[in-house]
């Protein structure tokens, strides 16, 4: 079922869902920094509101924010988002590389973020690319035999 | 790539915000194409053609060099 949420609500929508969600966690953990989540209901308040003004410019991220963004800004924040995949991998290889030579135990979050990052992009391979191709042309009984027996 | 857009909308009295609205694409886009900044989707590319009344490959001319 498709819902008819207004596009402008799309992003502050779910931003606020997130808000509510890591403020909760930090309400359930309990214990004295169970505060934390007073800030971080009022930061995702501002995130929210200033998403949904932002929704109303006339620029490429108003576009982005306000879920009304045309091909080449879609294609603005797919190159986007490849680029900060590209870092937070080579960062977490740094991470990795680096809790390996001191033999820290904070090894595996870095290994746990490149898999993640890795599985993603085979997950993304399989769905967007590889399986939808077919056999080539010259593969069924067509064209080429028959001229090539000319 | 060059492309014919900046002179079609100018010769038909358009700004880059009516163009756009009526492609339904962003003004920011328009400006893009114009500039050559940006190489829109084949759909794009057939309806900017079809709104001039033009095929695309009068639009857009693939053996020159955008600003050329």
């Amino acid at each position: 079922m498709r819902t008819s949420i207004n596009p402008r609500l799309r992003k502050p929508a779910w931003n606020a869902l997130a808000g509510v969600v890591f403020a909760a966690a930090w309400l359930v953990r309990g214990g004295p920094l169970w505060w934390v989540s007073i800030p971080a209901v009022i930061a995702a308040a501002v995130r929210v509101i200033s998403l949904y003004r932002m929704g109303a410019t006339d620029t490429d991220e108003g576009a982005l924010a306000g879920s009304r963004a045309d091909e080449r800004q879609r294609q603005l924040s797919l190159r986007s988002r490849a680029l900060a995949c590209n870092l937070a991998g080579v960062a977490s290889f740094v991470g990795l590389t680096a809790a390996i030579a001191v033999s820290a135990p904070w090894w595996w979050p870095f290994l746990a973020v490149l898999a993640v990052i890795g599985f993603g992009y085979l997950l993304g391979l399989s769905n967007y690319g590889v399986a939808e191709e077919g056999p080539a042309d010259d593969a069924d009984t067509g064209y080429q035999a028959r001229s090539g027996s000319r | 790539m060059r492309n014919r857009v900046r002179e079609q909308r100018v010769r038909r009295g358009l700004s880059q915000a009516e163009l756009a609205a009526a492609l339904s694409v962003s003004r920011q886009t328009v400006i893009s194409i114009e500039s050559g900044r940006y190489l829109p989707s084949l759909p794009l590319a057939f309806s900017i053609a079809r709104f001039f009344g033009l095929t695309v490959d009068k639009m857009f001319d693939p053996d020159e060099e955008a600003g050329s």
